[in-house]
């Protein structure tokens, strides 16, 4: 496939770089400020914000990551290789959760098991025993139960396709179940696996609501702190900064993850090994534990206030923000994923993968706050010039640039991951026979990336109907969305009236989450 | 996906980028641009009357107030926003040293806003007030033990305490009014005392704290007005063992008063509707509208005269500190660097 690049023309490659590089611009800018601009508090911030905020995020990030990870292979291999009672159900059902914004979710679980909760009260009323899930531990395993279909997605589609074959052989050759996980499954799946770790490790970083509610101090509330509290922004970018190098870290582990791991052009799906008796069961019992913590727990909340303590009225203006989610949704899932798209045709046939692009897709872990910062001042050094007829800020255009800035990750990242499961052969010979490189991209490789784009678009609408902090700021006047009315309600205190349009999120959010179930279903068939 | 969907794709975009008219040109009718951090369903009540009375109809944006002057400052000349309104003196201090706000002078503001509450050029106008103030467990507090805000660092109240992180802007705020009254030396002693004294790591909100004290977690706990009246008006089952259980004393500052925040405004530099902006801050301090902040959402009126909440006028009535609301502002960076230092979450 290389031998080909010195032959094409540089000029649409040149062209999606330019692209790359509007997208990156405002991270560029935030990123680049603090080579000059003042931090008059640093020397503080270094020395009594920065351990303990820092501390607290690897512990975090560390915890969401390990929890994640048990909640996820067990149910993705399960639910891939063996069939048990119920598998239908929790295929699809195991990745509700996603469809959770973080801070509903924490508010939630707070409310249920913190430590006023009702279940903490009526356990300190009847046993004395008062639970506590608001601490690091605690925040941990909350993030981790609505965060974890992001390893149980990419992860499934490893088990359920590619190695089929090699696992068949390690059950011939004797290997138990375990071992089959183990030493063959987990080691093909690892890229895959790294991929979703990844997106969730981004997603831990960038919180907000979640962490400051429950009091956790991360690099997040750090440069919240320092921008808010101290009025000190160039010490907030700096701490940006500290974030964005543990983003690095953590891209580089995941890039030597998929080192020395071979492509499979095996695609024979995997066919399911029924599970007898006790096993059965258990393995109904695990899924079923996962589901009703995950999802049950939170939503049954949500649904109880909704019928308890409503009038039975949907309170004005959500039918509209309902509206305006889904406008707003479809617009920046179709901008991101046409540039997810390009820059999946630009990583297939350049010589070298852009930096460029790597940077652009880093904004997936910089705080939206952070992100909308640098979209203003662009749009706003252009504004002032009088460049367009009508203002950029304020628009719904320069919000669904905003969104792509923030999840451009969330669409490329399933296009890469196909395309290196994808044969090279095959657009190879198209390009032997005289195709031009965006013809073989266009007649081969598109057609087959068809399901992975379509479940990136899920991904990002799912993403967008939770966002809060670009979609606050970025917004037009007088529009409301589900989260920033969820939200509204939700900061002053006022959980319950604030039930409705978090029950609406959820159901908004399953719509794309049972599509990109479906399109991943069909996929696997 | 098609590749005959990038045009189309591209055409949305291009559409969606331009935005409708933002009263920066010809208008139809009357319009006021608002950028808010207040959310609540008292403002939009009040914006709704205004447009009644006045016909001029009123935008919104609401978001972090932080984030707003970013926008506001990005936006520069071209800036749509009319007023600005902000629930925290220090940021209405701070919109004004960033050249964010036009000086106003207008006889019905200065009249009707007391000059403790109000920016002496007129770049921002209190509207209304919050007091700082201790909730405790009735059957377990003496209230008389607490007649200031360093009574509460009292080694009597070790582990019995609840406050909310030093993140929120409140606390904030009340340890920059201490630095006023009493130095940075005392006040880091005064907030070694307060977490000493902690009941529990600082979590949730002021709610969770009133929960707390509902619950026996703790016997006292520093809040704000405005939730404690949120709570003692609701009819939320989970608040119940609160109402019954709570009292409430407004500490003062070794005499001088208790402590308070305000939400205000200001007309912003590049405002294009300017006098429809003073038109709005005119009538958000106008009696009707002061008594709907006080029975919608618990807060303290400015306007002198004016009755507040039943809720609100059963917790007793307070004497506000004297402290200049500029020194809010001033010390609250240095606010947060006490905090840190001592370990206040």
């Amino acid at each position: 496939m290389r031998s080909f690049a010195a032959h094409i023309p540089r000029g649409p490659f040149l062209a999606i770089s330019a692209l790359a590089l509007l997208l990156a611009a405002p991270l560029i800018v935030v990123l680049t400020a603090p080579l000059h601009a003042p931090a008059p508090e640093w020397e503080h911030v270094q020395r009594a914000l920065l351990p303990h905020h820092l501390r607290e995020t690897i512990l975090l990030l560390f915890g969401v990551l390990s929890i994640a990870l048990v909640i996820a292979i067990p149910s993705a291999w399960l639910v891939a290789v063996h069939d048990f009672p119920l598998r239908g159900f929790f295929r699809w059902a195991l990745v509700i959760p996603l469809a959770l914004p973080t801070y509903i979710s924490a508010f939630t679980y707070a409310a249920l098991l913190g430590p006023t909760g009702s279940f903490s009260n009526s356990l300190a009323a009847s046993i004395g025993i008062r639970p506590d899930i608001m601490n690091l531990p605690g925040l941990s395993m909350v993030l981790a139960l609505v965060l974890f279909p992001y390893i149980y997605l990419p992860a499934r589609a490893a088990f359920s396709r590619g190695m089929a074959t090699q696992l068949d052989a390690a059950r011939m050759l004797g290997a138990g179940a375990q071992r089959r996980l183990v030493r063959v499954a987990m080691p093909l799946a690892r890229p895959a696996i790294a991929g979703g770790a990844l997106l969730l490790a981004m997603e831990t970083l960038n919180d907000f609501g979640a962490v400051k509610y429950f009091g956790i101090r991360t690099l997040t509330t750090g440069i919240f702190r320092s921008w808010g509290g101290l009025y000190d922004m160039g010490s907030a970018l700096r701490l940006s900064m500290v974030l964005l190098g543990l983003i690095a870290l953590l891209l580089w582990v995941e890039r030597r993850s998929r080192r020395g791991v071979r492509q499979t052009t095996d695609q024979a799906p995997m066919k399911p090994i029924p599970l007898k008796g006790a096993h059965a069961w258990l393995a109904t019992a695990w899924c079923l534990l996962v589901v009703a913590c995950a999802a049950g727990l939170p939503l049954g909340k949500i649904i109880s206030d909704v019928v308890l303590h409503s009038d039975g009225t949907v309170p004005g203006g959500v039918l509209k923000a309902f509206l305006n989610t889904l406008l707003v949704a479809g617009l920046a899932a179709s901008f991101t994923l046409a540039i997810a798209v390009l820059f999946a045709f630009r990583e297939r046939y350049a010589r070298r993968s852009d930096l460029v692009i790597r940077l652009a897709n880093m904004g997936y872990a910089i705080p939206g706050a952070v992100i909308a910062i640098g979209v203003m001042a662009l749009a706003g050094f252009l504004d002032r010039q009088h460049i367009m007829g009508t203002a950029l800020i304020g628009s719904l255009g320069m919000l669904t640039y905003a969104f792509s800035v923030r999840f451009l990750a969330v669409g490329t990242q399933p296009l890469y991951g196909n395309m290196r499961q994808q044969s090279p052969y095959l657009d190879e010979a198209a390009r032997m026979l005289g195709a031009s490189p965006w013809r073989a991209f266009s007649r081969i490789t598109l057609p087959l990336l068809k399901p992975a784009i379509g479940a990136a678009a899920m991904l990002v609408a799912i993403d967008v109907i939770k966002e809060l902090p670009l979609t606050l700021i970025l917004r037009p006047f007088d529009l409301h969305t589900l989260s920033t009315m969820t939200y509204e309600l939700a900061s002053i205190e006022q959980l319950r009236d604030s039930s409705w349009p978090a029950l609406l999120i959820v159901i908004c959010g399953l719509f794309p989450v049972l599509l990109l179930e479906r399109l991943l279903a069909r996929q696997s068939r | 996906m098609r590749t005959a969907a990038f045009p189309f794709i591209v055409l949305a975009f291009m559409a969606a980028c331009s935005t409708p008219d933002q009263g920066t040109g010809g208008d139809v009718s009357e319009r006021v641009n608002v950028y808010t951090h207040r959310h609540y369903a008292a403002d939009e009540q009040l914006f709704r009357m205004f447009t009644e009375r006045t016909g001029i109809n009123v935008h919104v944006i609401q978001a972090g107030d932080d984030e707003l002057m970013a926008r506001m400052e990005a936006e520069g000349v071209r800036s749509p926003c009319d007023v600005f309104i902000t629930a925290d003196a220090g940021r209405l201090g701070q919109a004004e040293r960033r050249g964010l706000l036009q000086a106003i002078s207008s006889d019905i503001l200065m009249s009707r806003i007391p000059p403790q509450y109000r920016d002496p050029e007129g770049h921002w106008y209190g509207l209304t007030v919050r007091a700082r103030v201790v909730a405790y467990n009735r059957d377990r507090v003496d209230p008389d033990a607490i007649r200031t805000y360093a009574d509460l660092a009292d080694p009597r109240w070790k582990g019995r305490l609840l406050v909310r992180s030093s993140e929120n802007v409140y606390n904030q705020s009340l340890i920059a009014a201490m630095i006023a009254h009493h130095g940075t030396v005392a006040t880091e002693t005064w907030a070694r005392g307060i977490v000493t004294n902690m009941a529990r790591a600082p979590k949730g909100g002021d709610t969770d704290q009133l929960l707390a004290v509902g619950e026996g977690i703790g016997d006292l706990a520093i809040v704000n007005s405005y939730y404690v009246g949120k709570v003692l008006a609701g009819n939320d089952p989970q608040h119940a063992k609160v109402r019954a259980s709570i009292g409430v004393v407004f500490p003062t500052m070794d005499g001088t008063g208790t402590h308070v925040n305000i939400s205000g405004g200001g007309v912003a530099r590049h405002a294009p509707n300017r006098d429809a902006a003073v038109t709005l801050l005119e009538f958000l301090c106008s009696p009707d509208a002061q008594q709907t902040f006080s029975e919608a959402n618990m807060e303290y009126p400015v306007l002198e005269g004016i009755p507040v909440a039943t809720t609100l006028d059963d917790l007793g009535s307070f004497v506000p500190d004297t402290l200049g609301l500029e020194a809010l502002e001033r010390l609250n960076s240095a606010a947060v660097k006490l905090s840190d230092a001592v370990g206040w979450k």
